[in-house]
């Protein structure tokens, strides 16, 4: 097992992060058309579901209806992160955006939504060591 | 959790991979069901701006194409927000206490107004599918608008509705996963 140094993990991602805006925004300014933007906020929202309504789960399994509230997180999960794939391709087959503005948004977007939650999981790490 | 697999060897080849534990399929059939239920979303939406943008013919999307989609996601809605204990336990208990009824197969009320709720969810889900092929039949091949760009805006209706029907499907059998899982935790 390979041992990475946090802050070298940190300083990674956060590359990868700005490579995927970078991606997102040129896919916009290249064209001057700014529709892909929207890509965007749909990855940032996605993880969200998922970190609030999976806290609810912990209160105690025997309980019969806990169990799904944080179906309905991944449900959302599920929903957004294929919105984010699917805005592109639309605005493409609507001949609102070029196909290279659409290969580059979807791109982007699926770098930001990788970054925050290989981010989630590396926190999630930390507190299992401690 | 590995019985049969591993401790008590009845077959001469092992799998190479571990069959995912129940709450990871339980975990990844509920993701699927979102994405499910998106496709079929965004499925429509595609149609209704394709409609706006580059359409050349005179067919638009307009809101009866809507219609059958809301239908299939009220249903969904109305399905998946039954307590699903409420479906076959009562009927196991028994009423109340009453050994002849429960006997004779007798239901609680709530057992009853959940089968009904359950049966009206599942005819809204059935309506709506049914719904976007009237909707292909009726508006595009009836008035002979066979050529492509124009039908698949009607076939794009039928396929998100399939996909909400099937999301549905596949939400509901993933729960139900669990439910077997915890029935076997509690005992």
């Amino acid at each position: 097992m390979i041992t990475i140094n946090p802050l070298s993990k940190i300083i990674c991602l956060s590359i990868i992060l700005a490579f995927g805006f970078l991606l997102i925004v040129l896919s916009c300014a290249v064209y001057n058309n700014w529709r892909p933007l929207s890509v965007i906020g749909i990855f940032l929202v996605a993880p969200i579901p998922n970190a609030v309504f999976g806290k609810l789960d912990n209160n105690d399994f025997m309980n019969e209806s806990t169990s799904s509230v944080p179906d309905f997180g991944k449900f959302l999960t599920g929903f957004l992160v294929l919105s984010g794939l699917a805005l592109p391709l639309m605005l493409y087959h609507s001949l609102l955006i070029t196909r290279n503005a659409m290969l580059m948004s979807m791109g982007g977007g699926f770098l930001v939504y990788l970054t925050i939650i290989t981010f989630g999981t590396f926190f999630h790490e930390e507190d299992d060591e401690f | 959790m590995d019985v049969g697999t591993h401790s008590e060897r009845l077959f001469k080849f092992n799998l190479p991979f571990k069959l995912p534990s129940s709450t990871v399929l339980r975990a990844a059939g509920v993701y699927l069901s979102g994405i499910l239920y998106s496709v079929g979303f965004w499925f429509l939406v595609d149609a209704s701006i394709y409609s706006k943008t580059v359409n050349a013919s005179i067919v638009h999307v307009t809101f009866v194409d809507w219609i059958p989609g809301i239908c299939s996601s009220l249903g969904m809605f109305v399905v998946n927000s039954i307590d699903k204990n409420r479906l076959f336990n009562d009927s196991l208990n028994g009423s109340g206490g009453g050994g002849l009824s429960s006997f004779n197969g007798g239901l609680s009320s709530t057992s009853w107004y959940a089968r009904l709720i359950l049966f009206f969810g599942f005819s809204l889900l059935a309506g709506g599918l049914a719904g976007s092929v009237v909707v292909l039949v009726l508006k595009f091949l009836m008035k002979d608008f066979n050529t492509y760009p124009t039908l698949g805006m009607g076939v794009a209706n039928v396929v998100c509705n399939s996909c909400i029907m099937l999301s549905c499907i596949v939400l509901w059998i993933s729960q139900n996963i669990e439910d077997e899982y915890s029935y076997s935790l509690v005992l």
